[in-house]
């Protein structure tokens, strides 16, 4: 997409301020949103207590492999006779956290360059748009895989990866906020009065390109957390210690045929909270009133 | 518009430059070494410095640098350091028309879903049809590719028996085989392709509905169907060409994995197999072409957006 | 679930002691072991003849002699495609036999390319493009009788001046990677346009078994000039022009290899097949679904996923045929690891056991549980290791090691070594960092499950892709690797590879000056092995591996997990003759479909 067409996209919408109160009415009136945050709480509260709520040792194996369902062992095992339930659950605080903590770093770096692109102008917005033009011109996952191939695997190194391939996102959003709220007189009243470069970025420009990124933040947790699975697949994601969803569904893989629950649970794991991800955030575009731009995958 | 696409194709140029610059100086800092592991077998280590010289790996980086290059200048991508040593630019032709025609059909497969989806959903506006559409979308965009293959496997090839379950036949080998090997992994790609392309149709659609010319077309006492089909929907194909231009960029993320999953050596699998192995002229190549792919796509895509779209000008 | 292994009848195991026995009868300084020059020369070797030059250059093992039952096969006619799914791989790389290193590719080359000799399953060594052959009293003169009339795919006739070619290029270390070889050689000269004469510098008993073979051999695998001239290296790398049964029509790099009939083969009654498809699947599912779903009908390649076998067997449209496995699998220990450091391993295990370092690689190694690693990792299939010979080296291979090793299981012993190395119930005892292979991952994890569980030490898994593991596993820049071999049907495969100080896989790229030596070095055990290689009495022979063996199992060379079979899955319509069930090769010049 061009910077032109970008700009139009991002034109002056009416920035309205609202309170936290409308903004749950309207999470709680709009059904999906209300599903979104029940499914996504309890996932929260899965990840924050897990090791205490799973009733197994994630990590621990027995010869009672690939069981279904029962009592004792609520989604069955897995094939290496670890208990599938309380794998999901631990699984649950790491996807959870590479999600969150992907797309942290990403809307950091992200938008500190974009809104520096875009405040600044000149050779130092030519230098970094060139290079978010250029990481642009790949799907994010041949970045990631690409990055976890120089940094090696494990948990860090995929976190970084995966922000890194993400950031550009953040960075076009906040620049094109940036390059129409610089327009507006109270921006120009600023700086006529004296007040730092950095603060009109901080006080005045930031808060105010803030409802596009929150939208793009949000659904970025979900495409973190299928970025996950998918570099997992291809064998490049965390160890297999350190279960995730991704990491689960993409070692069942062979598995599904004899035990079907251990391909099905974590993939609705990942699909709920996709999902919710996503509900929330069409919740969020619609009280934020932001348009849709691109959608990454 | 001639100097635009002047500026434009310059800057296309200076893009793939830096991407390939940037691909080469990081592929030197990977770990592993591409010549130990060929030689495992042999292990000798003379012949393991004879091997390195042969393929020019001893030299320092910026004169490996600067010769392959030049040698890209002369349209020669230099050759694989693994396995039979052939031609990158042999492995990306092979690769290309794979990745293509599993892009296309999953393109295909994805409008052939999405557009009556996307059209239904905004017309019948939070209905029972909008929400069952819509929860499609969401799934489809919340199932990892690779499981949604493997699933794709397990029933229709291996349970039903219908179509194969894995690998790639060309079109000359006849139709039926080159497309019965390509519906499930364009099924698998297509699909969460099909709910981006959904979600913004019927976006699209709502934003032209509320719009002032419709109200008029309506005024006329023109029937719903032909509103919408007749003025309505072409104005809600400008988001989907947007789409559209970035299709390929979509798609080939999916494509990097299903066709992992389904055993097809295109252009995704090409990268992947040559990151992991360190075949630094094969992962540069198979980087500049595709990045080429995408630099000149979305060049195509601004374009054909100055002609739809009279708003948007770009001599200014 | 239990422990599936393949056993050996008693008779059988008569049969191949008797055959071994007569193979190595001979005196060594003999320049023809024992043989006459009769038994040497003519069309083709008889099993007897092989046997012997295989005992007398150190390569005849008992896996060489197993004939397992097998399931009736239909009896197919001539015709047909057959389509093969290649495991575990992603591309074949290369079918130049200068540059092939690895079994699944030789798995394709032989059946495109000839050699001067072949071996089928019955140990018999046809003249392969060698019609008859002569041999001089001192064994080091060979003159061969070509086949007439035999032409390459391409169309050019063969002739003296293609082995000629073939030698030149083999020998060349800038060409091949075989060229050690081909070192015993003096000199190949035309002596007509269907006679050769090789001149050897000293006698070599492997010279017509394994020089001239066409599959592992690999040197005098004859290639055409004409075609490598005319399409380059690096095309003919991949649709390699030879003389073999099947030509290779198509090659598309990491999608499929078409083999077609060749109608010009030597002998009118092979090939049978008209067309073979072979397409690289790196899955495990897509793998068990294609064959499933019949779009492929025989599995070559790398070795099946443990996980997929019992599925196989299950399916009444599957024959799985399974032979005992010539590997070994291990867990390496670094001993240059601050923790389970051994400097020196030249001492008697008793001095070694006052050692802290020792104490904990003996810890670890006891604390496997191999049985259970087996159940759990490889689906009950496989046999637990001691030490790097295996059973498939029949008489070779110590049964009694798993008893007698230090290695043995002991879960309080393990426990109480690490008490007593200071780390009481892992207590102090750092996070060690365990390398596997993507393939390996799998079943890494119940190795790295048991160290926890055992002796309450941390692993950490780190999965890397096998050249990067190779770089790490060479330079010494590992706590732990889980590696090991395939293919080993002598002992010097086990042990000249592996288990002597300046083996190829020990610590090859390691900085010299830091670590004295790899993984491993053990002066006695070097002598025994150099001395077992060069010794053709068999007993004294297996005593020296018996012995070599125990030391490395005793002293925790590295703790030793297990033995992998050897599988063979393809459809009941596909008949798979037992003379063409070579190990480790998939010949298909006598395959037919029903």
């Amino acid at each position: 997409m061009t910077e032109q067409a970008l700009i139009d996209t991002f034109e002056a919408p009416p920035r309205r301020q609202r309170g936290w109160a409308k903004l749950r009415g309207v999470l709680l009136s709009d059904r999906k949103a209300l599903f979104g945050l029940v499914i996504l709480s309890l996932f929260t509260i899965a990840a924050i207590f897990g090791p205490w709520i799973a009733p197994y040792d994630p990590n621990a194996m027995s010869f009672d492999m690939m069981l279904s369902p029962s009592w004792s062992h609520p989604l069955g095992t897995d094939d290496l006779g670890r208990d599938l339930l309380s794998r999901i659950i631990v699984g649950t605080q790491v996807s959870m956290f590479v999600g969150v903590a992907t797309v942290a770093i990403a809307l950091v770096v992200g938008v500190t360059l974009g809104v520096l692109a875009g405040y600044f102008g000149g050779w130092l917005d030519h230098i970094i748009m060139r290079y978010i033009d250029l990481q642009w011109a790949f799907p994010n996952i041949i970045i990631a895989v690409y990055l976890v191939a120089v940094f090696g695997t494990g948990l860090l190194n995929l976190i970084i990866a995966i922000s890194l391939a993400f950031f550009d996102d953040f960075a076009r959003i906040a620049r094109g906020m940036v390059l129409s709220i610089k327009e507006e007189q109270y921006i120009a009243a600023a700086r006529t009065v004296g007040v730092s470069h950095l603060r009109i970025m901080w006080r005045h420009i930031l808060p105010n390109a803030m409802a596009p990124i929150i939208v793009q933040a949000t659904v970025s947790v979900s495409y973190a957390i299928l970025a996950e699975a998918s570099l997992s697949f291809l064998g490049l994601g965390v160890e297999a210690t350190t279960p995730t969803w991704g990491l689960i569904l993409a070692e069942a893989r062979s598995f599904i045929t004899r035990a079907w629950g251990l391909g099905i649970f974590p993939g609705i794991a990942i699909m709920l909270t996709v999902l919710s991800i996503n509900f929330i955030g069409d919740a969020l575009r619609d009280f934020l009133d932001v348009r849709e731009t691109k959608e990454s995958a | 518009m001639t100097r635009y696409l002047i500026r434009r194709a310059i800057g296309a140029v200076i893009v793939m430059w830096a991407v390939a610059t940037l691909v080469f100086f990081m592929l030197r800092i990977v770990p592993g070494d591409p010549i130990g592991a060929m030689l495992f077998d042999a292990g000798d280590a003379a012949a393991v410095e004879a091997l390195r010289h042969k393929l020019g790996l001893d030299a320092p980086i910026y004169v490996q640098y600067v010769k392959w290059f030049w040698l890209v200048f002369q349209g020669d991508l230099g050759n694989s350091i693994y396995g039979s040593n052939m031609p990158v630019s042999k492995a990306i032709i092979e690769a290309l028309p794979r990745t293509l025609s599993l892009a296309g059909l999953g393109f295909i497969i994805a409008l052939v879903i999405a557009v009556p989806a996307g059209l239904i959903a905004a017309t019948r506006r939070n209905t029972m049809l909008d929400n069952v559409v819509s929860f499609w979308a969401f799934l489809g965009l919340s199932m990892p590719e690779f499981w949604f293959g493997i699933l794709l496997i397990i029933v229709f090839a291996a349970g039903l028996k219908w179509l194969p379950a894995i690998g790639y036949v060309p079109l000359s080998d006849g139709f039926w085989p080159w497309v019965s090997h390509l519906i499930l992994p364009a099924i698998a790609v297509g699909t969460t392709f099909s709910a981006i392309i959904a979600r913004n149709i019927r976006s699209g659609m709502l934003e032209v509905l509320k719009t002032d010319y419709i109200r008029v077309a309506r005024a006329k006492g023109l029937t719903t169907s032909a509103v919408i089909l007749r003025h309505a929907f072409p104005n809600a194909l400008i988001p989907v060409i947007t789409v559209a231009g970035i299709a390929f960029a979509l798609l080939m993320a999916n494509a990097v994995v299903v066709e992992n999953v389904f055993s097809i050596k295109g252009l995704g699998r090409l990268l992947i197999n040559s990151i992991l192995n360190r075949d630094y002229p094969t992962v540069q190549g198979a980087v500049l072409v595709v990045s080429a792919i995408f630099v000149l796509s979305n060049l195509v895509v601004d374009v054909l957006y100055t002609m739809i779209d009279p708003r948007i000008r770009y001599d200014k | 679930m239990t422990t599936k292994q393949v056993m050996l009848s008693e008779a059988e195991q008569a049969r191949i002691r008797s055959e071994l026995a007569d193979a190595y009868d001979f005196d060594p300084r003999d320049p023809l072991f024992g043989l006459n020059r009769q038994a040497l020369s003519g069309s083709r070797l008889e099993r007897r003849t092989v046997l012997r030059l295989l005992a007398a250059s150190g390569l005849l093992t008992a896996g060489h002699l197993i004939g397992v039952p097998r399931p009736a096969v239909a009896q197919g006619k001539a015709g047909g495609t057959l389509k093969c799914g290649w495991a575990a791989v992603g591309e074949i790389a290369t079918l130049d036999p200068a540059q092939i290193n690895q079994v699944l590719q030789f798995q394709i080359a032989s059946n495109v390319l000839s050699g001067l000799t072949h071996i089928n399953a019955e140990l018999v060594a046809e003249g392969d493009l060698a019609e008859s052959w002569e041999v001089s009293d001192d064994g080091t003169e060979y003159t061969f009788k070509l086949r007439e009339g035999v032409v390459f795919h391409n169309g050019d006739p063969f002739t003296a001046d293609d082995v000629l070619f073939t030698y030149q290029r083999s020998s060349d270390p800038a060409k091949s990677i075989h060229s050690a070889v081909l070192a015993n050689v003096a000199s190949v000269e035309k002596v007509e346009d269907h006679t050769v004469h090789f001149k050897l510098k000293a006698p070599q008993a492997s010279f017509l078994p394994k020089v001239l073979e066409r599959a592992s051999g690999r040197a005098m695998t004859i290639v055409s000039r004409g075609a490598l001239e005319k399409m380059g290296e690096s095309e003919y790398g991949l649709k390699p022009v030879g003389t073999g049964p099947f030509k290779v029509t198509e090659h598309q790099l990491g999608q499929t290899v078409v083999l077609e009939r060749n109608p010009d083969y030597y002998d009118k009654d092979r090939p049978k097949l008209d067309k073979v498809i072979i397409q690289p699947i790196i899955d495990a599912e897509p793998l068990a679904a294609a064959i499933e779903a019949g779009d492929i009908q025989l599995i070559g390649g790398n070795p099946i996923a443990p996980e997929l076998v019992d599925r196989f067997v299950a399916n009444p449209d599957l024959v799985v045929d399974e032979t005992p496995g010539p590997t070994f699998q291990a867990v390496w220990i670094n001993p240059w690891h601050e923790h389970m450091k051994v400097t020196d391993f030249n001492k008697p295990v008793e001095e070694l056991m006052k050692e802290k370092g020792f104490m904990v690689r003996l810890a670890i190694a006891k604390a496997l549980d191999r049985e259970a690693y087996i159940k759990q990792g490889q689906f009950g299939r496989g046999m637990p290791a001691f030490g790097t010979v295996n059973p498939a080296m029949g008489r070779y291979f110590d049964p009694d090691l798993a008893k007698a090793s230090t290695q043995t299981f002991d879960l309080a012993k393990a426990k109480q070594l690490m008490a007593d190395a200071g780390y009481p119930d892992g207590q102090g005892f750092p996070k060690l960092r365990l390398l596997t292979t993507p393939s390996n991952r799998r079943e890494t994890q119940v190795v790295g499950n048991q160290l926890k569980q055992h002796l309450n030490i941390n692993v950490e898994i780190e999965t890397k892709d096998f050249p990067v593991l190779i770089e790490d596993f060479d330079t010494m820049n590992w706590d732990l690797v889980r590696l090991g071999s395939g293919g080993d049907y002598d002992p010097d495969d086990a042990l000249v590879d592996w288990m002597q100080t300046n083996s190829k896989f020990n610590g090859r790229r390691r900085d010299k000056a830091k670590y004295a030596f790899g993984f491993f070095s053990d002066k006695e055990v070097d002598q025994l092995i150099s001395d077992q290689s060069a010794t053709a009495d068999i007993d004294k022979r297996r005593q020296m591996v018996t012995k070599a063996n125990k030391i490395t199992s005793d002293k925790v060379a590295s703790a030793f997990l297990f033995h992998q079979p050897d599988i063979l899955v393809h459809h009941k319509t596909v008949a798979f003759p037992k003379e063409s069930r070579i190990p480790g090769l998939v010949d298909l010049d006598r395959v037919t479909l029903a």
